[in-house]
């Protein structure tokens, strides 16, 4: 096993881990922080494969706006909620744990070779070049002013 | 820079099959519409951990880059419209749990 790959398996396992803290955690104010952290460590995988634009825009935009909006609600509205979990859950996640810890161990003993042995490098240098893809970006960002407006526009209706 | 193998794939599914059960799990038990926001979130980040092996294929690494920029601000609009949603919510009911919300659709 390669130093990348454990390098990998080191980043998912912590951010199941935060994900997990995300579950158990009580406080709304520490989920959300817990959820900001497995965020940025899914990102951070983004970087390990040298995809440097999509961990930008996954930490600034996603991270870094709307999981600071959370935090602060959360931080806002503190309070402990009372979960109820429906013991009937537990059996689909047997299942799905059992499937995934299957999966695992039958790739290990029933498959020695690697299907694709060959390594294949991530290109994201012509991306900007193309102008249709600019104009995604345009639409998105004109999609993302006018999403704020129709926000404004009903906090005033409300207050009103 | 790393580089991809079916290894890797492998691990980044599985962790993004934990990620979102994990966010199913908090959505599922969650009370007030905060902890439904923070499990949402958590879906999403699943989503954009298992749009990686979309990037291995050398033809459609740029069609991946938009998809995953495309994924990316439609969540996040998304997200902005129910964060305005329990601010209004909060305005009108005075309260953010999820058993405050009898009725669907435009009146909430």
């Amino acid at each position: 096993m390669s130093g990348d790959v454990l390098l990998l398996l080191a980043l998912a396992g912590v951010a199941i881990l935060f994900s997990l803290g995300v579950l158990v955690s009580k406080d709304n104010f520490y989920s959300s922080l817990f959820m900001s952290v497995t965020l940025i460590f899914v990102a951070a995988v983004y970087a390990l494969f040298n995809l440097q634009p999509v961990f930008v825009l996954i930490v600034f935009i996603f991270v870094g706006a709307i999981g600071i909006v959370t935090v602060a609600l959360a931080a806002t509205y503190r309070s402990e909620p009372v979960r109820q979990v429906s013991r009937f859950w537990v059996v689909p996640v047997a299942i799905t744990a059992f499937i995934i810890g299957f999966s695992i161990y039958s790739y290990t003993i029933f498959t020695p070779q690697p299907v694709s042995p060959s390594e294949i490098e991530f290109e994201l240098m012509n991306f900007l070049p193309i102008t249709e893809y600019l104009l995604i970006v345009l639409f998105l960002i004109s999609l993302v002013v006018l999403l704020l407006l129709s926000v404004l526009k009903i906090g005033i209706g409300g207050r009103s | 820079m790393a580089t991809i193998d079916i290894m890797s794939v492998s691990v980044i599914y599985a962790a993004s099959f934990a990620i979102l059960l994990v966010g199913y799990l908090a959505a599922m038990s969650s009370k007030d519409v905060i902890r439904l926001l923070i499990s949402l979130e958590m879906m999403f980040g699943a989503v954009f951990m298992a749009l990686i092996p979309l990037f291995s294929v050398a033809h459609l690494a740029n069609a991946a880059f938009g998809i995953a920029l495309i994924t990316i601000f439609a969540s996040s609009g998304e997200l902005l419209i129910l964060i305005s949603a329990i601010v209004i919510l909060d305005r009108q009911k005075r309260d953010i749990h999820t058993r405050a919300i009898t009725i669907g659709g435009d009146r909430v």
